[in-house]
């Protein structure tokens, strides 16, 4: 089907929520700052929850809260990511899919990508991630070749030194928030630092 | 490296007490742990006292986190020493097998606890643990469902967890969550006073609090009730809301960097209200 372009600061954020949870399953939202049509352009992403993901209120309150601000900020939802606690299995559990086909309901090309943990080591050649489109009324594999991460290189660089200045305590998903609402999950601090860290020739998608 | 107490400047009753706070709210900061509780043990273990103990256990399983087998060893000898036969030391060693996914060996750890006692639920649930990460998950299944017969499901084990816990906030608002998920009026209903019983308990609880907000809305909303009981709901997410706008404002002050989330929320706020009159 159509093409999925996934930016920098997405990927680094979806990747520093799963390192910051090692032992949950985390998942997040994907976002997107481009108008509908033609390629699935993700730019942003929001991590939501890291504890208890197939329970109904807090999801429910984060899609709205987050449906809010991408009004206020010309973005819409374009996706759904989780990444399990067994790396050896990242099959799209129940609560993946039921979410993925809310977000589906609003966006006919949204996304479900499935981050694989075992293959998130820093030295990993390709990107740890499989990704699922809606084809009829079910999930199915997305073809390899129309998905796009550029500068690959350059983002997997950023994720490791983000990793290793132990910046990816910065991140904030909802979850934390909760926890203390001062913290906040748009992330505007650590997306400056992504930003800092992205080359000129990157360019901020 | 600078130590922990010379970068923070703390003294080290700060950082026994920092590691007692960890351990009462369950944080798996495990980084941090093992950065103050290392330094605990190696330079100020003689005036711990009796809490060593607890310390080397809560210290061995941040280790075992961090990758750091060589803390985790020496936490787990410790306690061996002090404790020989303990179940309890015996289900670590167990977990310490696991981080190196000895499996097989692991599993024959928790084996030989349950022979002595065999309703040593931690045993049983490591043993699960284990099943989970090899991604056997239809034994695991099969396994969780033996043991939950004794505790039926989700919702029991958690009224079992509210018995004995009953100032414990968290077991609440769990169970508040598990009944609105399960959906249906009766069971919005009880998720609206277990919410409200677990704010009794902290009035700091969020999610309570945003979950008292929603059942209460989606109460208030449903066609099936009538209008004393809609007015009582509408009254309830009213004075969630209220909470809610008073927590947010106080969050926003000062700090810049939430005013995003915020905003979120108050927008948010302002049109689910619309929607229940």
């Amino acid at each position: 089907m159509g093409e999925v372009e996934l930016s920098c600061l997405a990927y680094v954020k979806m990747y520093l929520h799963g390192c910051l949870f090692p032992r949950c399953s985390v998942n997040g939202l994907l976002l997107s700052s481009s108008p509908a049509g033609g390629t699935v352009c993700v730019t942003d992403c929001v991590p939501l929850l890291h504890s208890h993901l197939p329970l109904a209120p807090i999801t429910q309150l984060a899609l709205t809260q987050v449906d809010v601000w991408c009004a206020q900020t010309q973005q819409r939802i374009v996706g759904y990511y989780q990444a399990n606690a067994c790396v050896s299995d990242n099959s799209p559990t129940p609560c993946a899919l039921k979410i993925a086909d809310k977000i589906a309901e609003q966006c006919n090309n949204a996304v479900l990508l499935m981050i694989d943990g075992g293959k998130m080591s820093p030295d990993y050649r390709v990107p740890p991630i499989v990704m699922y489109e809606r084809k009829d009324t079910r999930w199915t594999l997305k073809d390899k070749h129309t998905i796009m991460l550029r500068q690959w290189e350059e983002t997997r660089e950023i994720a490791s030194q983000l990793l290793d200045s132990g910046d990816h305590s910065l991140l904030v998903d909802f979850d934390s928030h909760l926890d203390d609402i001062t913290r906040d999950w748009t992330n505007q601090k650590l997306n400056a630092k992504i930003a800092e860290l992205s080359s000129p020739a990157n360019g901020n998608v | 490296m600078a130590s922990v107490s010379e970068m923070y400047d703390v003294t080290w009753e700060e950082m026994r007490d920092k590691l007692r706070k960890w351990r009462e709210d369950n944080h798996r900061n495990s980084e941090q742990i093992v950065d103050v509780g290392e330094e605990l043990i190696n330079e100020h273990a003689s005036k711990l006292g009796d809490d060593i103990w607890i310390i080397y256990e809560q210290v061995m399983i941040a280790a075992l986190d961090c990758s750091r087998d060589d803390l985790a060893w020496t936490c787990l000898q410790e306690l061996k020493k002090q404790f020989p036969g303990s179940q309890r030391v015996k289900r670590l060693a167990g977990m310490r097998l696991e981080a190196l996914e000895k499996y097989e060996d692991a599993s024959k750890q928790y084996d030989s606890i349950l022979q002595d006692d065999p309703t040593n639920t931690a045993a049983r649930k490591r043993k699960i643990s284990i099943l989970k990460a090899q991604g056997k998950s239809a034994e695991a299944i099969r396994e969780l469902n033996e043991y939950l017969e004794h505790y039926g499901k989700a919702a029991f084990c958690l009224e079992e967890l509210m018995m004995t816990n009953p100032h414990n906030h968290l077991y609440c608002e769990q169970y508040a969550e598990v009944k609105y998920t399960q959906g249906g009026l009766e069971n919005l209903e009880l998720s609206r006073k277990y919410f409200a019983q677990a704010l009794k308990l902290n009035n700091g609880n969020m999610r309570a609090l945003f979950g008292l907000y929603m059942s209460a809305s989606h109460i208030a909303a449903s066609p099936k009730v009538n209008a004393t009981v809609k007015k009582a709901n509408v009254k309830y997410a009213a004075w969630a809301t209220n909470q809610i706008n008073r927590a947010y404002q106080l969050a926003g002050r000062g700090t810049k960097e939430n005013k995003c989330s915020v905003k979120a929320v108050e927008e948010m706020l302002e049109s689910m209200q619309i929607t229940m009159s």
